[in-house]
């Protein structure tokens, strides 16, 4: 009798915490965000220009700015967030178990983590591909030519297996010599430990830079892989995708209707252009569905700045920048025949 | 009476080879042909591993830049210092608000403050200064580098702090000057000394909740702004968890190694599993389960942030470690000391308390230092789940655009300091193996 009435009571007990587990999930990531006060953004341990930290101690870089760019869309404040940085083994449970609001992390979107992660991912804010770094003096122009070659690369990324089918499928015989950090990796290239270096694109032009000479060194124009770099939110609250998508957007947008973090005060109060008065908020609802301020998109763009800026700030040309040209690549916008292109905002 | 010589034979000077540096070198280094290459070899390896370090890192080092290519301009080869003492602060203190920093040193000098009676000589009570650095500095220092709101109870305890500290300060200056503890101090100095031992106590108990409260008011001026756990970073959160993983696993090792050697069943059997547990799994794997998997076995209202929860991971797994190491000191005392402390009428925590512990944790001091040193060290892997230790610090200078790809500069700078903090550790466990050596010494 006494051990029917304990065990009933235990069962309670854990239906009402579950019962109080569930509704709590229930609640949508932009209510618990608004509620906690600040967004909780993923990033890694530190890329050159994507996501790293500076001297004073601050994360700086394009990634980085995704995440104050929503930040300053919920907010109207860029500074109310905290950047969480998760090593690459549990950066997509830390964001299904809800530690994480978003992901943006110069993570691959690929099909298999698309769908069977639980998690969602959004517009590629980076469009990168795999290369190959080698010696000038090694003739070496191509990368068919690579036969029988030591290739030096960093391990558990696609990059190892992208550089595996390359091999196989032109009959090359590439030996891959593998590591853990990509700063040791460039050590033993640049001793002569291998012939070429592979990596995505943007680190090897990131890397490039920070050779002894970087004249001496060449990136081949042959690209192995695609590698879309979206970020990422949790399957299901689609609510909350439109927010980070439609930021990414609004980025893009700008850019392409010449607005600049400079001159949006400006053209808030004087433009004439439909477009750029939607995008500003001055007329039309286009705030109603995403359920935000009228002043997201202002304050994106006032705060954090267009995408082009974000780009020349930290990936292009600007003082921190790490020195890739956008021209002519597929992250200049689609007007200049890349693939940067955002829907209408109306 | 008469000597045979009247004069003192002249005393012989020692055998050359005992007395100079000469013969030093004869015996210790070139004693045989073999001998003698093995010397010259080892000296020609050490002298070129030095040169080479020294070129690299003295000669050719670059002290002054503003970004990693200038250094390449001045040097090519050489090491590029100026990275690491850009980033000095980020390397001490993390993200910690640049504004705000004396909080954190502040909490050191306290610290250190508090700590100083233990080696000052005469200074009585120096169990009692041990336990309320472990049992009160954490509240204040919890406050003082965190800020933000206090709740009531972290508020009485920061006045008990305040108190505690205030307190020890004064012990060690009586102490040290001859003046035997601070209560009996006070009680001598209000003319109390022959009043009844009650009265005594309560006088003492009236000075000690009148310092209280006068305390309490004072804190409640601060405020101090929040600062959370996620900009804490660099050597100081290496100290923080080491600090508290110190602080709470030796205690806990030694109720684990009493639990693991008890008469009660069930403890016993709890404590070995406990034990056995935790010490068949690596340190990473626990600090995942802390943090990945911990989340989504609570409800969602109860969730400790990761600081503490790798906190709690340190502490337990090293609980386990040290209560192996108490509990083999314990089975190297001989039974007669147990029955010693019977007949004299001590119980189980007297026993314990008194003759068994000091003598196993003596024992085992070179072991129990050895796992501290371990402790801190090991907490490096904290980096792995994305704090920003000492160890992430480090190697997030390399990612720094004016600093891309310097990655060597910054590990040795992180390998001399630790070789600091350790070597330091151990030199004081030497001292205290000496100091504490009474008998046993063959």
């Amino acid at each position: 009798m006494k051990l029917t009435t304990l065990l009933t009571s235990a069962a309670i007990i854990a239906a009402v915490m579950f019962a109080g587990a569930t509704s709590a999930s229930a609640e949508s990531t932009l209510e618990i965000v608004k509620k906690r006060g600040h967004l909780r953004c993923q990033v890694g341990p530190a890329s050159p220009g994507f996501y790293f930290l500076d001297s004073k101690g601050d994360w700086q870089g394009i990634d980085v700015s995704v995440c104050h760019a929503v930040a300053a869309a919920i907010f109207g404040d860029p500074t109310k967030l905290e950047i969480q940085s998760v090593s690459s083994q549990a950066r997509f449970t830390s964001l299904a178990n809800g530690d994480s609001d978003m992901l943006s992390r110069t993570a691959t979107w690929t099909m298999s983590r698309d769908t069977q992660l639980g998690i969602d991912f959004l517009t590629p804010n980076f469009y990168d591909g795999q290369g190959f770094t080698v010696r000038k003096d090694s003739g070496i122009t191509n990368a068919l030519e690579l036969k029988g070659a030591k290739v030096c690369v960093t391990t558990g990324t696609t990059t190892e297996s992208n550089l595996a089918d390359f091999s196989r499928t032109h009959d090359l015989n590439i030996s891959a010599v593998t590591f853990e950090d990509y700063n040791v990796r460039d050590e033993t290239y640049l001793q002569g430990g291998c012939d070429a270096v592979t990596a995505d694109k943007s680190a090897l032009a990131g890397n490039l830079a920070a050779f002894p000479v970087p004249g001496d060194h060449l990136i081949l124009p042959d690209t192995l892989s695609k590698e879309p770099l979206a970020p990422a939110v949790r399957h299901g609250d689609n609510q909350w995708a439109d927010i980070v998508r439609w930021t990414e957007f609004a980025m893009v947008n700008a850019e392409e209707l010449g607005i600049t973090s400079a001159n949006v005060d400006d053209l808030r109060a004087n433009s004439k252009n439909p477009s750029i008065r939607r995008v500003l908020g001055v007329e039309g609802n286009i705030h109603e569905g995403i359920g935000l301020d009228k002043d997201w998109a202002y304050n994106i763009i006032k705060l954090v700045g267009n995408y082009g800026e974000v780009y020349e700030k930290y990936i292009g040309n600007g003082e921190k920048a790490i020195g890739i040209p956008r021209a002519g690549s597929a992250n200049a916008l689609w007007t200049k025949g890349g693939l940067m292109y955002s829907p209408p905002m109306r | 009476m008469e000597y045979v010589r009247t004069k003192d034979v002249p005393t012989r000077k020692p055998p050359m080879n005992e007395s100079s540096l000469l013969g030093w070198l004869k015996i210790n280094l070139f004693d045989t042909l073999f001998s003698s290459v093995l010397t010259v070899l080892v000296l020609t390896a050490i002298f070129f591993a030095v040169k080479a370090l020294w070129i690299w890192g003295v000669s050719d080092g670059v002290w002054v830049a503003e970004t990693r290519r200038e250094c390449f301009k001045i040097s090519l080869d050489g090491a590029c210092w100026a990275g690491v003492f850009a980033w000095l602060d980020n390397i001490f203190y993390g993200r910690y608000p640049r504004d705000e920093l004396w909080r954190v040193n502040l909490g050191g000098v306290l610290l250190v403050i508090w700590m100083l009676p233990l080696w000052l000589p005469r200074v009585r009570g120096k169990i009692l200064v041990g336990l309320s650095v472990v049992a009160l500095y954490p509240f204040l220092a919890g406050y003082l580098f965190s800020g933000g709101e206090k709740g009531i109870f972290m508020q009485v305890m920061i006045a008990a702090a305040i108190v505690g500290l205030a307190a020890n300060i004064a012990n060690a200056v009586t102490g040290y000057f001859n003046h035997g503890s601070l209560s009996n101090f006070i009680i001598r100095k209000i003319g109390k000394s022959e009043a009844h031992e009650k009265q005594q106590r309560n006088i003492l108990l009236a000075i000690l909740l009148f310092a209280l409260a006068v305390a309490f008011i004072w804190q409640m001026s601060w405020t101090e702004e929040n600062v959370t756990w996620t900009k804490w970073g660099g050597l100081f959160l290496t100290f923080v968890i080491s600090g508290i993983g110190i602080a709470a696993a030796l205690p806990g090792g030694i109720f684990l190694a009493l639990g693991r050697r008890s008469k009660l069943p069930v403890v016993r059997v709890l404590s070995t599993a406990f034990i056995e547990l935790f010490r068949s799994v690596p340190l990473i794997t626990v600090l995942f389960m802390a943090t990945t998997m911990f989340p989504l076995f609570v409800p969602e209202s109860f969730q400790l942030n990761k600081l503490v929860q790798v906190i709690i991971a340190v502490c337990l797994f090293y609980a386990c470690y040290l209560a192996e190491t108490v509990r083999a000191g314990l089975q190297a005392i001989p039974k007669g000391q147990y029955e010693g402390a019977h007949t004299i009428g001590l119980g189980y925590w007297g026993t314990m308390g008194l003759i068994i512990m000091p003598q196993a944790l003596k024992h085992m001091i070179p072991n129990i230092v050895g796992t501290f040193i371990n402790l801190l060290k090991s907490t490096t892997l904290v980096s792995v789940i994305g704090l920003f230790d000492i160890l992430n610090i480090l190697r997030a200078i390399s990612k720094d655009t004016p600093w891309i790809g310097l990655h060597k500069e910054p590990l040795v700078f992180g390998a001399i300091l630790f070789f600091i903090i350790c070597f330091a550790m151990s030199k004081y466990s030497r001292h205290l193996e000496a100091k504490l050596a009474t008998g046993h010494r063959n």
